[in-house]
């Protein structure tokens, strides 16, 4: 094997390189691997913990919500509400633990080298585990509630692709600014409490889009979570989840701006995180 | 770039802003709270900072299979050098190009986490290090070999004793598979049998595998045993470029003799908190009269004097003082802790003494590196913050004189009759 020849410049920029994220892969799956492993060590109950926690949240936000937004049948509700706040759950999920993770792992990359992408990638993997978790519970809510199967069903992973991305996208923006302002920490469970209530998590996009004026509804559906939330329950149920088309399509355009704005700005700043950390 | 450079750096510089008035901080609530208002209004305001240079234009060329000890004084710029080469931070200006796979080990154990088994842990740490799933499998048994933990391989590392997780963590590293191998301090770690174990290993990979090692200690005599060539680093620039390792430590004492001049407490190549330093070091003899030479085997007290930061009061202060010979080997060490004085409520200045009641080191010139520590953190290092040149004296009381041919300590003994 011809040895590497590598050059390390003051001028030269780091990009994303899939082929460097391929070659750590092993780092990827072990840095996973502890994350989910360490959570539940030393507990009695140990992974079961791993339902009991989106089982409680579910029941407590689907019951609530189905007694507010009361329209039709509770059961339907009661998963409606369920589905959303299943995609909630994992946006707020990857989009805490991506922004915390490049300072909690410093102690490894002011270390040892390799492509620091690993670590947000790596806690993407752990909250998707969680996610699928949770999904179990679902399906097993949905047809209890005897929701009818229909063809768009195959559509519900590219919403939660969709989710995952938005979450990596704004997760690395705040990712990278916490390096030098640990500010971030506290400001990100804010955005996501509040941002619960301007997503159609328990209301629909439409109760929200006639409650406030016209010229704010572009606003409301800049929002990522909007289309993917939308698109989830246009997936699971059909009917009128997607209220306007256009919106529906403005909110899916923003999620890549936003995971373009946020791979660029972590690329930007990612050699020089261990000066700042 | 020849065939036998496997190394080469050009211009290498590294620049660091610091900032003058550094972020507000505060013991109580209150005051915190005050200081995050006053962070906040400094945001608008344009910010103060002070230019570093870390490393200034270096350059040098190592060759394939060297093992080059990096040598230079707190400060000089290892360090830096160190996490450039290994890609952990860039060079501001300058570049390196390299063959082959580099493995560095600027710490044994990146990663380990306490509530893993010694297992998991094997695999974890070795991805870090950048192994692949294959090459830990296939090295998994001598990993475990070599570390000697094959009983409790399924036990949280948690439980283990401080010399079964350093072995571990060090025989992760020191079966990674590459070219180049940068290693700093690491074998300061574990128990004596365990360093000479180390240091056979380290031998074996450069000597006998040819590998390329670069190696930083401040134990000069682990690097001559273990490097043929050595580099000198000052201030951030190269005093001596890479040539022979005697060479290398012999112009390194010189440096060191000549920054042992300059007053301690305008030293800035120094580590720690901070907030008490040592400002000089003196010696009297038993009439208490000042002494610059010292003479083996007479009475001396050690005046060490000190200055704090304003308002700072030390608790569970304890003062070292190590001994070096001009050969950069270490002589002894004095401990005030280790003999049991523990200095509480220190303010101000003022100056602790360290009475010894018969100078035990021969005669030649000598290194103290001086250390403060307060409730275990360490607030102030120097080292080789003076010189000292011993005289030749009758340390037994017989008037006979131990031959100078080596340097060593010497020690109180009778013999029966």
């Amino acid at each position: 094997m011809k040895p590497d020849r590598i050059i390390i410049d003051s001028h030269l920029s780091s990009f994303f390189s899939l082929k460097d994220v391929l070659r750590y892969r092993t780092l990827l799956n072990n840095l996973a691997k502890r994350d989910f492993l360490v959570r539940y060590k030393q507990a009695f109950a140990g992974i079961i913990w791993a339902i009991i926690k989106p089982l409680v949240n579910i029941l407590v936000f689907g019951y609530i919500s189905s007694k507010i937004s009361n329209t039709g049948n509770t059961a339907t509700n009661f998963v409606y509400v369920a589905s959303a706040m299943l995609l909630w759950q994992l946006f707020s999920n990857v989009f805490n633990e991506v922004s915390n993770s490049i300072i909690n792992n410093a102690n490894l990359f002011s270390k040892v080298y390799f492509p620091k992408i690993i670590i947000p990638i790596s806690t993407l993997l752990v909250s998707l585990v969680d996610f699928f978790i949770s999904l179990i519970i679902l399906i097993v809510l949905f047809v209890i509630s005897g929701q009818s199967i229909h063809w768009h069903l195959v559509l519900a992973p590219l919403f939660i692709a969709l989710t995952l991305i938005n979450g990596f996208g704004i997760g690395l923006y705040f990712a990278t600014i916490n390096v030098k302002y640990r500010d971030v920490k506290f400001i990100v469970p804010v955005i996501i409490q509040f941002g619960m209530y301007a997503t159609p998590v328990i209301f629909s996009t439409r109760f929200y889009l006639d409650r406030i004026p016209e010229w704010l509804h572009w606003i409301f559906c800049i929002n990522p979570m909007v289309g993917a939330i939308d698109g989830f329950k246009y997936a699971l149920f059909g009917g009128d989840a997607i209220y306007n088309l256009n919106y529906f399509i403005l909110s899916l355009f923003i999620s890549f701006v936003f995971l373009f704005i946020g791979v660029k700005y972590f690329y930007k700043f990612e050699r020089n995180f261990v000066d700042y950390i | 770039m020849s065939a036998q450079t496997i190394i080469k750096v050009e211009g290498l510089s590294k620049h660091y802003l610091l900032n003058k008035i550094p972020m507000q901080k505060s013991d109580t609530l209150y005051g915190n709270f005050i200081n995050g208002l006053k962070n906040i209004k400094q945001l608008t305001q344009k910010k103060q900072t002070e230019d570093f240079w870390a490393l200034k234009d270096v350059s040098f060329e190592i060759e394939k299979g060297d093992r080059v000890g990096i040598i230079g004084r707190n400060g000089a710029g290892k360090s830096t050098l160190l996490k450039i080469l290994s890609r952990i931070t860039p060079p501001t200006k300058g570049r390196i190009e390299y063959s082959g796979r580099m493995a560095s080990l600027l710490e044994v154990g990146t990663g380990f986490h306490g509530d893993l088994s010694g297992r998991e842990n094997i695999y974890l740490n070795g991805s870090i290090l950048g192994m692949t799933k294959q090459e830990i499998d296939r090295k998994f048994d001598e990993i475990v070999a070599f570390a000697e933990v094959e009983k409790f391989l399924d036990t949280p590392v948690k439980r283990y004793s401080s010399g079964m997780y350093v072995r571990l963590a060090f025989a992760v590293a020191a079966n990674l598979e590459s070219d180049i191998l940068i290693v700093d301090e690491v074998l300061a770690v574990g128990d004596a049998a365990f360093q000479k174990k180390c240091i056979g290993k380290m031998n074996d990979v450069s000597k006998n595998e040819g590998r390329t090692v670069l190696f930083v200690s401040h134990q000069l005599n682990t690097l001559q045993a273990l490097c043929n060539k050595g580099l000198v680093l000052n201030k951030g620039e190269v005093s001596l470029n890479v040539t022979s390792s005697e060479q290398a430590i012999k112009h390194y004492m010189l440096l060191a003799n000549q920054t042992a001049r300059t007053s301690i407490v305008d030293r800035l190549d120094r580590d720690g908190e901070g907030k008490i330093k040592v400002a000089d070091i003196k010696f009297s003899n038993s009439v208490q009269q000042q002494i610059e030479e010292l003479i083996t085997g007479q009475e001396l007290n050690i005046h060490v004097s000190y200055q704090c930061i304003n308002s700072f009061v030390g608790q569970r202060i304890s003062v070292a003082l190590a001994f070096y010979g001009d050969d950069g080997i270490l002589y002894t060490v004095v401990n005030s802790e280790n003999t049991g004085v523990i200095y509480d409520n220190i303010k101000g200045s003022g100056e602790l003494v360290c009475s010894i009641p018969k100078l035990p080191l021969m005669e030649g010139n000598y290194f103290i590196n001086v250390s403060i520590t307060e409730n275990g953190i360490a607030q102030d290092w120097v080292q080789e913050a003076t010189s000292i040149n011993v005289i030749a004296g009758d340390f037994y009381g017989t008037g006979k004189i131990n031959p100078n041919t080596h340097k060593s300590i010497l020690i109180n003994n009778s013999w029966l009759k």
